[in-house]
């Protein structure tokens, strides 16, 4: 196959597909910034799993309440 | 201190000025690849939020366009390999095709058919070297592949595009 049937099927592809609206209409930036405040406020997943993890050792094991409020 | 180094320090009002001066040109490079103006708006914000958070590791002296072209493009080949099967590829029509409805609407959905039988990767390069005609070199450093690939990628997906649309009954 060479670029002569490249460009046929370019040329084909062209025709099908058409040229996209490349052109950008509206700022995005107020939308960054949601995404920004979206992103910084989502709290890892591990520290979900330390908090339950912690939540299920004082639940389970009450004695380490005291210890846990001396050291605090 | 240059714009580029204040990025990677992380400064805020630096990434604003780099997200001005670049939205249109990654939007536009997207919606290259997805066709799709409300998908590109999405996958722009999407990218420039990865650069935002991987600013340490951007390197001053090199170009930022080019880093975010990169991380544009995974993102976008990401979006192709999550739609693969349930968005279609065409958009708005050509002047031109807007000319013979009939026809170019059969044409259009065959070769929508044909684009949606490509893998991904051989569909970004198809799409950026026939339809877009970018220069290799520039489709190699976006996709983070060599110029050899890329020819590679678009012999394999100039092959499977003509084999389909001959099934298909289109004139290649």
């Amino acid at each position: 196959m060479n670029e002569t049937h490249e460009i046929e099927l370019g040329k084909l592809l062209k025709k099908g597909l058409g040229p996209p609206d490349q052109e950008l209409r509206r700022d995005l930036w107020p939308e960054m910034v949601r995404r920004m405040e979206k992103g910084e406020r989502r709290v890892p997943w591990f520290d979900w799993a330390l908090l339950a993890a912690a939540t299920a050792s004082l639940l389970f094991v009450p004695q380490m309440i005291p210890v846990l409020l001396y050291h605090l | 201190m240059e714009l580029l180094e204040r990025f990677a320090r992380g400064e805020q009002d630096a990434f604003e000025t780099l997200f001005r001066q670049f939205q249109s040109e990654v939007f536009s490079w997207i919606m290259r690849i997805v066709r799709d103006r409300g998908i590109a708006e999405d996958l722009t914000v999407e990218a420039f939020w990865k650069m935002h958070q991987a600013h340490a590791r951007f390197d001053p002296a090199r170009s930022f366009g080019a880093w975010a072209r990169r991380i544009a493009t995974n993102l976008a080949m990401d979006h192709l390999r999550k739609s693969r099967r349930e968005t279609p590829l065409v958009g708005e029509p050509a002047d031109g095709a807007r000319e013979n409805p009939g026809i170019q609407r059969e044409t259009r959905e065959q070769i929508a058919t044909a684009f949606k039988r490509l893998s991904p990767k051989l569909r970004i390069v198809a799409t950026l070297s026939l339809v877009e005609e970018v220069p290799h070199r520039e489709i190699a450093e976006a996709v983070g592949i060599s110029e050899a690939t890329v020819r590679v990628r678009l012999f394999r997906a100039t092959q499977i595009l003509r084999k389909e649309l001959e099934q298909l009954g289109a004139k290649t």
